[in-house]
């Protein structure tokens, strides 16, 4: 079965939802996301199937790249985290039902549920395509297909104030950030007469190109993708919009997003790491923004006190981390050599993958009983609940990258990329950042355990869905099981 | 005077500092979102003026169109998406005022 055909499945699965939840009569509209995890797990397990076809000559593949491993890593991070956002979904559906407009009289008591449930599978078949985009154009449409798609996820509890400024703020800039890119690719398509990637790169690395337009181009692209990882100094909207967004989809954004955003970035920074003239000034500039993020991620993140602002200063923090790899590229791509920035982003961000969503899906369990987003709030949670602490934990161990986690293993990938580059700048302010990683992430796990409970906390036990909790033992076993063996993750990548 | 790619270009220079000022110093969410629109327009001139300037085989380089075209329907789409999103906003707040909307710690 060709590749292409796994994007296909996966948007005429969101039309038959859509469907479903216009004309079936449903006594409960959460069936409507069972649908897409049994789709999205029949996609998952399709993917170690699929075979590019034999014959690529047709004017489509201009567009599309086949055969490509890399890609088909990336879209099992799409399919994954989409799976795991759903079932997330479900179990934040009582809010989103609250949250959205009083329905009318007659109409079904959760009317809207259903296009929560449809669209992260459009985004998902967005973030598939981009990983397989070759040429401007398939990646501007599908970057702006995810980026639409998500402008409506965050706003979609439009009785909450806070969710509509996240989405208000999050339109703007990431309209602002799409300006920027598309100029950018004017740009680019001006120097090299190309939309192709490849024939970019070819006409990027003759020695006569216009290096000043050459170097503007990549300033433009180079912000736009900034605002979609969040990387300094482009990284002021992911607080607010993670705080304001509702909780599925703040995971979402800080998994599917930022992987859509690295691998995109990964292909158009390739031209230009590639090209002698420039290459100097494109890795100085990386490394500035690469430092910079590690910095403000890592400092903003230690006092704050809301848990989904804590994490959205993490996954900044993360974003420098992989940008830190991406300024470590080197001149030329050392044969037989498994650490390329291309194989350490991508471990970096399944083993980022596994953790932020193991984090925010006890988050969203923890919704349901409580409002508060507080870090006060988890206090003598592991009585409450020793599993729910014991899932957070672990998450927090790996994200701080404590060993025998997948997170260590992640940034060990990276730091040895930057020290066999001899990026020394950037090796010393990682692990400054890294060292201030581990004083916010514990700081949670102390008071989930070591902190007394005040008189009138609530202390009785938390349900978990078992659905919640099959997932995450699932997710507890994936990072331990690739902290012992890192191979693992290498090994799905071919 | 004969016109040359530069002027195109600088040109559409010009419209994309006025889009990227306006965003920047503009309050009015309405307002900052036709600045938007009009540095999506800066980026067709130039995509519009490469393309014609690139010749050939003595016509103009129709990629660039291609991807002119995708991006007028894009933002179409955005437009819609957004300006349902301000409504939603202005039923909610009753201001359109950046400044206004500040209920989270920045």
């Amino acid at each position: 079965m060709p590749v292409y055909f796994l994007e296909i499945i996966v948007v005429a699965l969101g039309l038959v939802m859509l469907m479903v939840d216009a004309f079936v009569k449903l006594e409960d509209k959460r069936s409507i996301a069972w649908i897409g995890m049994l789709g999205l797990s029949v996609v998952f397990l399709l993917l170690f199937q699929v075979k590019g076809p034999e014959n690529t000559d047709a004017a489509f593949w201009q567009f599309y790249s086949a055969n490509d491993t890399t890609a088909l890593f990336f879209k099992g991070i799409a399919v994954l985290t989409t799976l795991i956002v759903l079932v997330m979904a479900v179990d934040y559906s009582p809010v989103v039902v609250d949250q959205t407009a009083k329905p009318e009289k007659g109409a079904h008591p959760q009317s809207g549920l259903g296009e929560f449930f449809a669209l992260p599978m459009f985004a998902c078949a967005g973030l598939m395509w981009m990983a397989s985009a070759n040429n401007l154009v398939s990646i501007f449409v599908s970057l702006e297909a995810v980026t639409i798609t998500f402008y409506i996820l965050v706003t979609y509890l439009r009785r909450n104030v806070g969710s509509l400024e996240a989405g208000v703020k999050y339109l703007i800039l990431g309209a602002l950030s799409t300006g920027f890119l598309v100029y950018g690719f004017a740009w680019l398509f001006g120097i090299t007469g190309s939309m192709d990637l490849a024939e970019i790169t070819t006409a990027l690395a003759k020695p006569d190109i216009n290096t000043t337009a050459a170097l503007f181009a990549f300033a433009l692209i180079l912000m736009a993708s900034a605002f979609k990882v969040g990387a300094a100094p482009f990284h002021l909207w992911i607080p607010d919009v993670y705080q304001g967004a509702p909780t599925p989809i703040t995971a979402f954004l800080s998994v599917g997003s930022k992987a859509a955003g690295f691998i995109v970035f990964l292909r158009l920074a390739t031209p230009f790491l590639a090209s002698e003239p420039i290459v100097g000034k494109v890795t100085m500039v990386l490394t500035v923004v690469a430092a910079l993020t590690l910095l403000f991620g890592n400092f903003s993140a230690i006092p704050q006190k809301n848990f989904k602002r804590l994490l959205a200063y993490s996954s900044i923090a993360h974003a420098g981390f992989l940008m830190m790899a991406l300024a470590s590229a080197p001149d030329k791509l050392v044969e037989g050599s498994k650490l390329t920035p291309v194989t350490v982003i991508a471990f970096y961000l399944g083993a980022y993958l596994l953790m932020t969503l193991l984090a925010f899906l006890v988050m969203s369990t923890m919704r349901k009983v409580q409002v508060s987003e507080e870090i006060d709030s988890y206090r003598g949670l592991a009585k409450r609940s020793p599993f729910l602490a014991f899932a957070l934990l672990i998450a927090m161990a790996s994200l701080a990258g404590i060993p025998l986690t997948a997170g260590f293993w992640g940034k060990v990938n990276v730091f040895l990329l930057a020290i066999q580059q001899k990026e020394w700048l950037l090796v010393i302010v990682g692990l400054i950042g890294a060292g201030a990683g581990f004083y916010y992430y514990l700081k949670i796990a102390a008071s989930m355990y070591l902190s007394p409970t005040e008189k009138n906390d609530d202390t009785s036990a938390i349900a978990i869905s078992p659905l919640s909790r099959v997932t995450m033992i699932a997710l507890i076993v994936a990072i331990i099981a690739a902290g012992f063996a890192p191979g693992l993750i290498f090994g799905l990548m071919g | 005077m004969e016109l040359t790619l530069n002027h195109f270009l600088f040109v559409s220079g010009i419209l994309f500092a006025i889009g990227l000022s306006g965003v920047l110093l503009r309050r009015n969410l309405i307002v900052i979102f036709m600045c938007l629109e009009l540095m999506l327009a800066a980026a067709n001139l130039t995509l519009v003026a490469f393309s014609r300037f690139n010749l050939q085989d003595g016509q103009p380089d129709y990629d660039g169109h291609v991807l002119l075209f995708f991006i007028i329907t894009v933002a179409a789409a955005e437009v819609a998406v957004g300006l349902a999103i301000i409504v939603a906003l202005f039923r909610n707040r009753e201001t359109t005022d950046v400044t206004k909307i500040n209920s989270m710690k920045f």
